[in-house]
């Protein structure tokens, strides 16, 4: 079985947004959704000392996910490739998964009363043997999503061939499967 | 299976198309069925974007089909900007037209039709043609504050303009005044790879931008000092011995000249004036100069700095000369034009604008670099070497400010309509009230486009235009490479909408110009320019199926096999006999910034802070998607850039509103208080206007509110003498926060 | 479409107050009952019973799709779904209960099942009292909720709010003597470790393991919350009535049950909104900030399409 997961260099983004965009167009989300958003930090210092990072954000598809733990209705669930994901009819939008996730990558439909949040395009793309629609766009290639498990992969080389690689709030015990090149 | 549409469904076809939104024309592949859109991804094969697609490349369906878009002819029913519109159809649009195109070169010549284009997304050489049959000069478009007068410069210095970078093999590369990371996303992609290999980066730019934050060496150089920078470098180059001599006493003209002319230019007298330590810019030389190969990347800020622009461009262009970073791997390639298909400039029939009516051209009695003075020569210069001339629809235009200026005063004649293909002048020229001014005193005014923005609101009609997908192109840097990238369209152009190509060759035919045009479709045009490339096709769109690029292939160090290169001495003139036969200096004088303290101490006592404009910020382009929602949900307001430090002396605190105000007038954004930028230096976003708000005069879109060309500088003196760029950067201004009273509409 | 839609509101404030209260007052009514063999209050059981539905209620409309409420009860490891069960079970429990005084019912009297209801109290009671303290301080990235002490905060509040609507209660109607005698004392008790708790737990944080920690603390010793956390919920809705609790004359005392009622439903409001202090990532607040409210006029333009 695969464990998808996604590696984004971040000495690669340069912050354009694309992903944001390609997620919100491609997945039809409302105009006030954003499941993707990249942020900048910086810059940082005192000019003309100065460093900034682009930090494109997403589900982390943790391992340890408290979204579906917390769920009261079940309908926030973890497909055995990782794939976190929100059964839309039994989401009753109580928002106790925006709540715990510590990464905002849930938000609410306001139009359905539901939450919603990336699901790695599971049925358009990745269900279809194709990436993300934020991988796909990336002219930087600085998102690369693969099988964690399957050790030819780019993202398994990645993940274990940089020496400087993070994830995010790791101290939370969540296991992220989004890692960080920096 | 995908839940949304199925593409292996029988019919579907899959067209090579390509985003239309800014020139990179990303590749696209477009699946249609039924002459309908089902679904469109980046194309994975494409050389550039590899499947990528920047912000606008992903809303290509959304603007495609957009509620905003003008569909149909729309002639002007009520007062001018009043909004009231009659439909008519593209018989009685031609017709109208074209009779009152007629009276006024009866009246009062035919150099009283002007025409202004924008971003070369427009098939310009259409329009050129159009305009030497009619026998107006009077063509122009911004290309004098994007990269025009660069090429010009080089080609006076090298004999073309080496724009083909080779990255590949290269050591450094030097980014000046360009921001990859946010303009052009392909390349940048390009650059951090090979970073990761050890490339050398230096970005040369007064902001922290996204590419700054990827770069070696930043240097923050203070708006519109470039020039003292470039000198700088040369001197460092010359007198720590770092210059290439083998390939400056072999090729060059004018070394010893340069020599002593830049002796006085060193890193200490360029320190107060560029603001940047005599440190860094040694460090910043002497990179360039020791990692080699090495590649100084254009970029459009040193186009837009108004007087000292030339000089800088010339400069710059010594500083490959110097280090031998020319035509070798690595370096910055001369490719020349294509020798294989049919470029823009032999599609323009230049032969056919008399003599006469060239030297009517405006402006080209001051700015004679990119007139008809300084592009005849560079022509008749590298057609004799290359066989083929710079497109001209690009390197010899009226000069705007020259034009807008006579349709203002009549002087030196009067200037009666405009043509405006592509562009939105209220907020894309220099000094904006002026050109709204301009616009207004029109006889005639026409525009071409997709959106009724604040000049298609003031047009007598309006046409409505193809866009992304809905038009083949051909993408070859304006006309000059050697290479070009061809895609086809998706489908027919929506509702009535037609391409430029179909809007000027009607014309055309409509006055007469029948004969010269022969190709009833843009792909017969295209297909008549790539026949004779030996792919024996027998239409463009089984080109573009089965080959769609031609990329001959890569020739190093021509200049030995032709014997020198495209320069009246056959070598790379240092010393330029081009520039001073037009009558400017031959080797680069300095020039201070347009506006500065040392030069106009009142003005700075009055506005102290130096300002810049122009950059690009995502995700817009010049003046568009302001009315794309999921674009503008982005960065929904306009935003100043400035140091917490001089926000602090302001009292400005981040998201306030700010008026920034210039000698030319004032404008307001918000404040974004950021390390990233130089203490003392402003920085405003370019293009703003609100297509949610009233468009009709006097309101328009509020497209005087936010807009950083209210506050440039379009003034003769304030022009560079060679090309007549403007000035967008290293200005002078104010800034003070906007009062509650004055807030209305800081939504 | 505004920030603030992504958090819990109002609503859930008020029914963590509520169900807090209510569920501590069938804790009470549970207790005498077993212990004593006394009603402590029938208009003060119904209340719980009642308050918890309030609660519930407000709990339902807070969701975004209010009619497809029962689906709550479906995941057994949340925490949410086994508050759901508790308040549902206490609910009916509570009603039982109170209504077997009430010589209508025909349940009145049976004093086995009295005590089967009580036994249902005290352990929903116990748990509707005490689990949105638990869900709160499970938020790992909320920084202010997150550990224990939030738990002890709850529970604390929840025993204190319904100590004083049983005085309440007694003020507008009979009550058994424990309410008049004990509850205030009990009541001033609470009100002195509530005050001693929330000082500890303000500093701990304060001083706390995380910067993040700090950070969400700041917002009530010197941000936003600062005044209403001190001169409300701690003076007025502590303090105060710990004093008036103190004297022994009926007016006083009703008011220190009705201020430290009011106090306690500061003081969820507080702690609900605090959960907006997401522990940021780098870059987010200010990204956030940019981004549009969802009133602006672009947002709400209608082109006209030509067709």
């Amino acid at each position: 079985m695969a464990r998808y997961a996604m590696v984004i260099d971040t000495r690669k983004c340069s912050g354009c947004q694309s992903c944001t965009v390609a997620c919100r167009v491609n997945n039809e989300l409302p105009i006030d959704m954003i499941y993707n958003p990249v942020t900048t930090h910086g810059p940082i210092g005192k000019f003309p000392h100065v460093r900034m990072v682009h930090l494109p954000l997403l589900c982390m598809h943790c391992g340890n996910s408290p979204c579906v733990d917390a769920c009261p209705t079940g309908a926030s669930q973890q497909r055995e490739d990782g794939i976190v994901w929100v059964e839309e009819s039994k989401c009753v939008g109580c928002k106790t998964c925006i709540m715990v996730c510590p990464y905002g990558a849930r938000v609410t439909n306001a139009k359905k009363g539901t939450v919603q949040k990336c699901n790695f395009c599971k049925d358009e793309r990745v269900d279809q043997g194709k990436v993300p629609w934020c991988v796909q766009t990336c002219h930087q290639k600085a998102r690369v999503f693969g099988d964690i498990e399957d050790k030819d992969s780019e993202v398994y080389r990645l993940v274990n061939t940089t020496k400087t690689t993070g994830r995010l709030l790791e101290e939370l015990d969540t296991e992220p499967f989004v890692y960080y090149l920096y | 299976m995908s839940t949304k549409f199925d593409l292996e469904q029988e019919g579907v076809e899959v067209k090579k198309a390509c985003c239309y939104f800014c020139h990179q024309n990303c590749g696209c592949l477009v699946y249609v069925k039924d002459g309908k859109i089902l679904h469109f991804e980046g194309d994975t094969d494409y050389p550039t974007n590899t499947g990528g697609l920047c912000c606008r490349g992903n809303v290509n369906l959304i603007h495609l089909d957009h509620e905003a878009r003008v569909n149909f002819p729309l002639k002007r029913k009520g007062e001018k900007g009043s909004g009231e519109w009659e439909r008519i159809t593209w018989e009685q649009a031609i017709d109208e037209i074209g009779t009152k195109l007629e009276e006024i070169r009866k009246q009062y010549g035919a150099e009283a039709v002007a025409t202004a284009g924008g971003t070369s997304r427009t098939d310009d050489w259409a329009r050129r043609r159009f305009m030497n049959l009619f026998g107006s000069p009077n063509g122009f478009h911004n290309s004098h504050l994007c990269w025009i007068p660069t090429f010009m410069i080089e080609t006076a210095v090298y004999g073309w303009s080496p724009f083909e970078i080779d990255l590949g093999t290269s050591r450094c590369l030097v980014l000046w005044g360009q921001n990859p990371g946010i303009s052009t996303l392909p390349e940048m992609s390009g650059v951090s790879a090979l970073k990761a290999k050890g490339l050398k980066v230096i970005v040369i730019d007064p902001r922290f931008t996204e590419t700054a934050a990827k770069a070696d060496l930043w240097i923050p150089v203070r708006p519109g000092s470039d020039l003292a920078l470039a000198l700088a470098w040369i001197n460092v180059i010359i007198y720590e011995g770092l210059a290439d001599y083998e390939f400056v006493y072999e090729h060059c003209v004018g070394f010893d000249e340069l020599t002593a002319h830049v002796e006085e230019f060193t890193p200490e007298w360029a320190e107060p004036l560029t603001g940047v330590s005599a440190d860094i810019i040694r460090e910043g030389a002497r990179m360039y100069a020791t990692n080699k190969p090495g590649n100084i990347q254009w970029g459009t800020a040193v186009d837009q700095i108004g007087k000292p622009a030339g000089a800088t461009q010339h400069a710059r262009a010594i500083l490959r000369a110097i280090t031998g970073n020319l035509d070798c791997p690595g370096a910055d390639l001369l490719t020349g034009p294509s020798k294989e298909f049919v470029t823009d400039e032999e599609m323009e029939l230049n032969e056919y604008l008399s003599e006469e009516q060239r030297a009517k051209q405006l402006g080209s009695d001051k700015f004679k670099l990119v007139t008809w003075p300084g592009y005849g020569r560079i022509a008749e210069i590298t057609k004799k070497y290359w066989g083929k001339a710079p497109t001209a629809e690009w390197m010899c235009e009226a000069h705007p400010p020259s034009v807008y200026n006579a349709i203002l005063t009549e002087d030196p004649y009067p200037v009666k309509a405009l043509l405006v293909s592509a562009t939105n002048p209220v907020n894309s020229y220099g000094e904006s009230k002026k050109v709204l001014a301009a616009l207004k005193a029109l006889d005639l005014l026409i525009t071409c486009d997709y959106w009724l923005t604040p000049t298609a609101m003031l047009s007598d009609y309006v046409l409505p235009m193809a866009g992304s997908f809905e038009r083949p192109t051909i993408t070859s840097t304006y006309g000059c490479s050697d290479f070009l990238m061809c895609s086809q369209r998706a489908i027919q152009p929506m509702y009535e909408r037609h391409t430029d190509f179909e809007f000027w060759r009607d014309l055309g035919i409509r006055l007469g110009q029948k004969e010269h045009w022969p190709w009833e479709t843009l792909e017969d045009a295209y297909f008549y320019r790539i026949k004779d490339l030996g792919y024996g096709v027998e239409s463009y769109d089984e080109f573009v199926e089965f080959y769609r690029f031609h990329f001959p292939e890569r020739e190093y160090f021509k200049y030995k096999e032709r014997g020198g290169f495209a320069t009246p001495s056959g070598k790379i003139e240092i010393y330029s006999s081009v520039l001073e036969e037009l009558g400017y200096p031959p080797l680069p004088q300095y020039i201070p910034p347009v506006e500065n303290e040392i030069d106009h101490p009142e003005l700075a006592k009055e506005y102290p802070l130096v300002l810049t404009t122009g950059a690009g910020v995502m995700p817009f382009h010049h003046s568009e998607h302001f009315n794309i929602q999921e674009l503008r949900f982005i960065r929904h307001e306009p935003h100043m850039e400035i140091n917490p430090d001089t926000a602090a002396e302001y009292g400005i605190q981040e998201g306030d509103w700010v008026w920034i105000e210039t000698r030319r007038g004032r404008i307001k954004q918000k404040a974004s208080l950021t390390e990233g930028i130089r203490p003392g230096t402003v920085f405003t976003e370019r293009g703003w206007w609100y297509p949610e708000r009233d468009m009709r005069d006097p309101e328009l879109g509020g497209c005087l509110e936010s807009n950083a060309n209210v506050l440039t500088s379009v003034a003769d003196e304030d022009c560079d003498p060679m090309s007549g760029s403007w000035a967008n950067r290293g200005l002078l201004c104010k800034i003070y926060k906007v009062q509650s009273s004055d807030r209305k509409e800081d939504k | 479409m505004s920030q603030k839609h992504e958090t819990w509101g109002w609503m859930l404030a008020f029914d963590f107050f509520f169900a807090g209260m209510g569920a501590a007052m069938l804790l009470f009514a549970g207790i005498a009952e077993l212990f004593v063999g006394s009603n402590l209050s029938t208009l003060g059981i119904l209340a719980g019973a009642v308050f918890i539905a309030c609660g519930a209620g407000l709990l339902v409309l807070e969701l975004g799709r209010p009619f497809q409420a029962l689906r709550v009860f479906m995941n057994p490891k949340a925490i949410l779904t086994f508050g759901a069960w508790n308040m549902s079970i206490a609910i009916v429990a509570g009603l039982l209960l109170g209504t077997s005084w009430i010589e209508l019912f025909p349940w009145f009297g049976i004093v086995g099942l009295r005590k089967i209801l009580a036994i249902l109290c005290v352990i929903t009671g116990f748990i509707v009292a005490t689990y949105p303290g638990v869900l709160l301080a499970r938020h790992k990235s909320r920084p202010f909720w997150n550990g224990p002490g939030m738990m002890v905060l709850f529970l604390t509040s929840s025993l204190l709010t319904g100590l004083a609507a049983y005085i309440v209660c007694g003020w507008v109607s009979v009550a058994a003597p424990a309410v008049y005698a004990l509850f205030p004392q009990l009541a001033a008790g609470l009100c002195a470790f509530q005050f001693v708790i929330w000082i500890g737990y303000l500093w701990i944080k304060s001083s706390g393991t995380t910067a993040r920690e700090v950070a969400a603390v700041r917002r009530w010793t010197t941000g936003n919350y600062a005044n209403p956390f001190r001169v409300g919920f701690m003076f007025l809705g502590t303090v105060v009535p710990l004093a008036l609790f103190l004297i022994p004359n009926g007016v006083s005392i009703g008011i220190a049950g009705i201020l430290a009622i009011l106090g306690g439903l500061l003081m969820r409001n507080l702690v609900v909104y605090s959960g907006q202090d997401r522990t940021w990532l780098p870059g987010e607040e200010k990204y956030r900030s940019r981004l549009p409210h969802g009133d602006e006029t672009f947002l709400q333009k209608v082109w006209t399409k030509q067709i």
